[in-house]
């Protein structure tokens, strides 16, 4: 293929035309070539309820054995049959996965996930959890298109910067940043879609927090409270987000965290993506992957029940067994969501995992 | 052919243990066509003019000119016929066959009966029940007919026939065509008139003075006409063990119409809703239901508009129990809108009633909380009518004084307009 050279408008070091960002300083470029590559989840993205298309997943009412009509009630008892959007998986490769779950106590599932991997364990994976907000119309619907859209940007980009270490993490952070922005604008996109939520005051809103894994690099970024957590087999669990939140706030002026989560405006965010926000800039993180052990991204609906890193830790030890090594990422993230649902399920449940075994050093050059 | 939407307007939001679901539910026609024109069916119309002795020689010749008004409208090919109304009805046009038939509009019949018109004389009394009743069977002779629609106008009370005998005339022709009655001056009954336009799915209003018949007239039937679709019902249907609590319509009238109710299946009710043209009504539907659990969501009712047996729109009435007040105690605009104004509609009629029978403190406490519903929801026209029979110190409040002189046409002029409303403010 030719993919002929340009020039990056930011450094002005010579690109090629198809690349999405610049090599060296991680600014984003216009491609006015089509990106070669495949996006690896693409395959996996058709199983996935689209958010105007609720399947129903049964045909027979399970409140009352009635005859679900196509409107997707019961002509009988009225009650709502369950779809795809209010519990649905992901599992781009076998080493990352993703469930998503209504829970108990909510009548939606304003949860979503979105989920790009390389085959090879350990080698490229995206995680992205936005958590709606459901106070504001339409939340299940701009979550689920804002986690695709930042899944979208983050998988179809494969820069590495000049090579060094220290570029491709200003890479991946310019990723990321294009990620929020687009994930923003699918949440706009609904809001301009749904001018009721705007003139209400209620416009659709959502969290949004996003892990890369570049072997053994992660990059995580996040707006608002969902989570990433790096829990090694051994040694010590840590939380590498910080929440906008008011509990955050609380806990930053020497309130224990226990006491701040559970506050009557713990649940306050301070920052998140829609019309309404005061900035969607993610704040980021990074973390050299080197030891075996679990990424998990997670919305509030888990963490509320479990918040501490290392108490996750101990969780995810139980849920799989006394062997997280051994664990099948799927099966302990549907584990994860049965035992927050078994908690109370008060809100919406998204747990992501990428498994983190062998490590694969990426090739980089020392750093001059 | 027509096309019908649907929407629908509500807090779906229940707390712990809330059992009633309020909507409003809007449905609006497009593309009706004129009346008679869809394949469907024929159109008839029949005008009715009061011709007894107390329309006197201005008002007979008001009616004359209002009935050639509405003859011009009507168009061609639509059967129709002329009814002359006193203490007995006698057909004016056509006559002469011996036997009640109608004819089809064109410029023959045109021309034949507004020389017929011009031969009504003022004379007799006033039995209302037999203008209906012979409406009905004239209507009845044309088997092709799908939509049949008549304009009433009286200028009296109804004092040749006793009010059972109205009632038996008016259950006799109820379902039998559509009835927009007019009333001109002020010697006629609101009350009395409006009970005839319920019943028959039409409209009542107040022509002042004879000098406005004709225009009146004109624009009923050219509304009339442009009615494409001949007849429509809303049905609704509500989960098992649910109780519809009402089905009101609240737009461009309020109209109760919950016993109307037809059953189509045991969860299914239909209620007849008359010819639509290019027109938006509203609904307020109001269900009870068994409560849920928190997070649980369930339809609480599909309404539908149906022409013949094709369900045309459906809106969705939804439950869902949360535990989050915000969501819970949210007010749905509309659903407060239009319950202001169906209490505004009580409002007004109740504190007339009370006034008429010289219950001066019902009267003032009736009115002044009407004269604060038409602020709060913004009913101008409500707020404009009622200063003329009361004298508004506060509004919000809703503290007013019984005015000593009141115009009469100006008190009947509030009470066939108490069941306008206006709509929600954008």
């Amino acid at each position: 293929m030719d993919d002929a050279v340009t020039e990056c408008p930011s450094c002005h070091v010579a690109v090629a035309s198809s690349e999405q960002f610049c090599e060296a300083c991680g600014a984003e470029l216009s491609p006015t070539v089509a990106v070669a590559e495949a996006v690896p989840s693409e395959a996996s993205s058709q199983a996935i309820p689209a958010p105007q298309d609720l399947g129903v997943t049964a045909a027979i009412c399970q409140t009352c054995g009635g005859e679900v009509i196509s409107d997707g009630y019961c002509g009988t008892c009225g009650a709502r049959a369950p779809t795809l959007r209010d519990h649905f998986t992901e599992q781009p490769a076998a080493w990352v996965a993703a469930v998503c779950d209504r829970g108990i106590r909510h009548p939606r599932n304003e949860d979503a996930v979105a989920l790009a991997a390389d085959d090879e364990p350990g080698s490229r994976a995206v995680i992205v959890v936005c958590d709606g907000v459901s106070s504001s119309i339409d939340s299940d619907v701009a979550s689920l298109a804002a986690a695709r859209a930042a899944r979208d940007v983050l998988g179809s980009s494969r820069s590495q910067g000049m090579g060094t270490a220290s570029s491709l993490v200003a890479a991946v952070i310019a990723r990321l940043e294009a990620a929020t922005d687009a994930a923003s604008e699918a949440v706009l996109g609904v809001t301009h879609l749904a001018k009721v939520g705007a003139a209400t005051g209620n416009p659709a809103s959502c969290t949004f927090v996003a892990a890369v894994v570049e072997r053994d690099l992660l990059v995580v970024g996040s707006v608002g409270d969902s989570r990433v957590y790096w829990l090694p087999d051994a040694g010590t669990a840590v939380a590498l987000t910080v929440d906008d939140s008011f509990a955050q706030e609380q806990i930053a002026s020497g309130v224990p965290r226990a006491e701040a989560e559970t506050g009557p405006q713990s649940h306050a965010i301070t920052r998140w993506l829609g019309v309404d926000t005061p900035n969607h800039s993610p704040t980021t993180a990074t973390m050299t992957l080197a030891e075996p052990g679990w990424i998990l991204v997670c919305s509030d609906g888990l963490w509320n029940y479990c918040s501490e890193a290392q108490d996750l830790a101990t969780l995810v030890q139980k849920t799989s067994g006394g062997s997280p090594a051994a664990a099948e990422p799927l099966t302990l993230a549907g584990a994860l969501v049965d035992w927050a649902n078994a908690q109370g399920g008060q809100d919406n449940i998204s747990v992501a995992l990428a498994r983190i075994q062998s490590l694969a050093p990426r090739s980089t050059r020392e750093e001059a | 052919m027509a096309d019908f939407t649907a929407e629908v307007y509500q807090n779906e939001f229940l707390p712990d243990g809330g059992t009633d679901v309020h909507a409003i539910v809007t449905v609006t026609c497009t593309g009706a066509g004129a009346a008679g024109q869809a394949g469907q069916g024929d159109a008839g119309e029949i005008v009715i003019v009061d011709t007894s002795g107390s329309m006197g020689e201005v008002n007979i010749r008001a009616a004359q000119q209002a009935a050639v008004a509405a003859i011009d409208q009507i168009i061609d090919g639509t059967w129709f016929a002329v009814i002359a109304g006193s203490h007995e009805a006698r057909m004016a046009f056509p006559v002469g066959r011996g036997e009640l038939i109608m004819v089809q509009m064109d410029n023959a019949s045109r021309t034949a009966a507004k020389s017929a018109v011009s031969m009504f004389r003022a004379d007799g009394g006033t039995a209302m029940g037999t203008w209906l009743t012979l409406a009905a069977r004239v209507f009845s002779t044309v088997p092709s007919l799908a939509q049949k629609h008549a304009i009433l106008l009286t200028d009296g009370e109804n004092q040749h026939e006793t009010p059972e005998k109205l009632t038996e005339a008016i259950n006799g022709a109820k379902g039998r065509f559509q009835c927009d009655c007019r009333g001109v001056g002020s010697d006629w009954k609101v009350a009395e008139v409006r009970r005839i336009a319920q019943a028959l799915m039409g409209t009542v209003d107040i022509i002042p003075s004879g000098a406005e018949m004709a225009e009146t007239f004109e624009t009923l039937m050219r509304q009339s006409m442009s009615r494409g679709v001949a007849a429509a019902t809303l049905r609704v249907w509500a989960p098992q063990g649910a109780q519809v609590l009402f089905v009101r319509q609240v737009s461009p009238t309020v109209e109760d119409l919950t016993s109307r109710r037809q059953e189509v299946n045991a969860l299914t009710g239909a209620f007849p809703t008359g010819s639509w043209g290019d027109e938006s009504r509203d609904y307020h539907v109001a269900i009870r239901l068994a409560a849920k659990g928190i997070g649980q969501e369930q339809l609480a009712a599909r309404v539908q508009l149906a022409v013949g047996d094709n369900v045309v729109a459906q809106g969705l009435v939804k439950a869902m129990w949360s535990s989050d007040d915000t969501l819970t105690t949210r007010i749905n605009p509309e659903v407060a809108h239009y319950t202001g104004q169906t209490e505004l509609a009580d409002a007004i009629q109740e504190g007339l009633a009370a006034k008429a029978i010289g219950d001066d403190a019902t009267a003032t406490a009736k009115l002044g909380r009407a004269v604060q519903l038409a602020a709060e929801t913004g009913n101008d026209e409500a707020t404009a009518k009622l200063a003329k029979v009361v004298d508004i110190d506060d509004p919000n409040a809703g503290t007013v004084r019984l005015r000593r002189s009141v115009d009469k046409l100006d008190e009947m002029a509030l009470d066939t307009a108490s069941t306008k409303t206006t709509r929600v403010k954008k």
